[in-house]
């Protein structure tokens, strides 16, 4: 089992990898900002996987409030994107 | 009995976690070949609509097979799918209208585009394939 989270968390690593690499060579900023949300979705779920590897049941909260709260970090962007206007 | 259960059990929670893996990296790689940022929109909502729904559902499969079943851990996984579903549908309308109104080049195939037109303009026909 151990195999399979670390193979999990290599995966997830890899999208975040790929993920930060696509914001570097993005054309436009909205474009970074959608490819930054999926590298915050792919921590979370690392997060997730981090705590069954370690057997604490901490990141079940962990992932609970960054799933509940992620909206936050997408609108600001949101808003930064149309410089303030909705 | 007890064992099966366990094989079983380990077997999901390894399909879901690699599975939920999978669609994050899928949607990563898609980032590539999408034109515009509202296609990037779309190509974000496999991971948070599918990839991590899977990973924290096989989390919770894995700390009920190791720890026993708790409630409460139930309730916070539950919460946490639903949330994800609900907050990234949200999350991407909000982004996409952002990404619209920031000027950001989109394909010129893309129809209704309600939102660069005068409110009395009256509505637009949506795209087909015979233009």
């Amino acid at each position: 089992m151990t195999v399979i989270l670390w193979l999990t968390i290599a995966i997830l690593s890899a999208a975040i990898l790929v993920g930060l690499f696509r914001v570097a060579t993005a054309p436009d900023a909205a474009s970074r900002a959608v490819v930054g949300d999926l590298v915050f979705f792919s921590a979370i779920g690392i997060i997730a996987v981090i705590g069954l590897v370690h057997e604490s049941a901490v990141s079940v909260d962990a992932t609970l409030i960054a799933s509940v709260l992620g909206i936050l970090a997408t609108v600001a962007l949101a808003r930064i994107l149309t410089r303030g206007r909705r | 009995m007890n064992s099966a259960l366990d094989i079983v059990l380990a077997v999901l929670v390894a399909v879901l976690l690699l599975g939920g893996a999978f669609w994050m990296l899928t949607s990563a790689l898609s980032m590539f070949h999408a034109r515009d940022s509202l296609s990037r929109v779309n190509v974000l909502s496999p991971a948070t609509g599918l990839g991590l729904p899977m990973i924290v559902l096989g989390t919770f499969l894995e700390h009920t097979r190791v720890d026993g079943f708790d409630v409460a851990t139930l309730m916070k996984t539950l919460f946490t799918v639903v949330a994800l579903i609900i907050v990234s549908s949200i999350a991407s309308n909000v982004l996409a209208r952002a990404a619209y109104l920031s000027g950001a080049p989109v394909d010129p195939r893309t129809a209704p585009q309600d939102l660069a037109r005068a409110p009395g303009e009256g509505d637009q026909v949506p795209h087909s394939e015979d233009r």
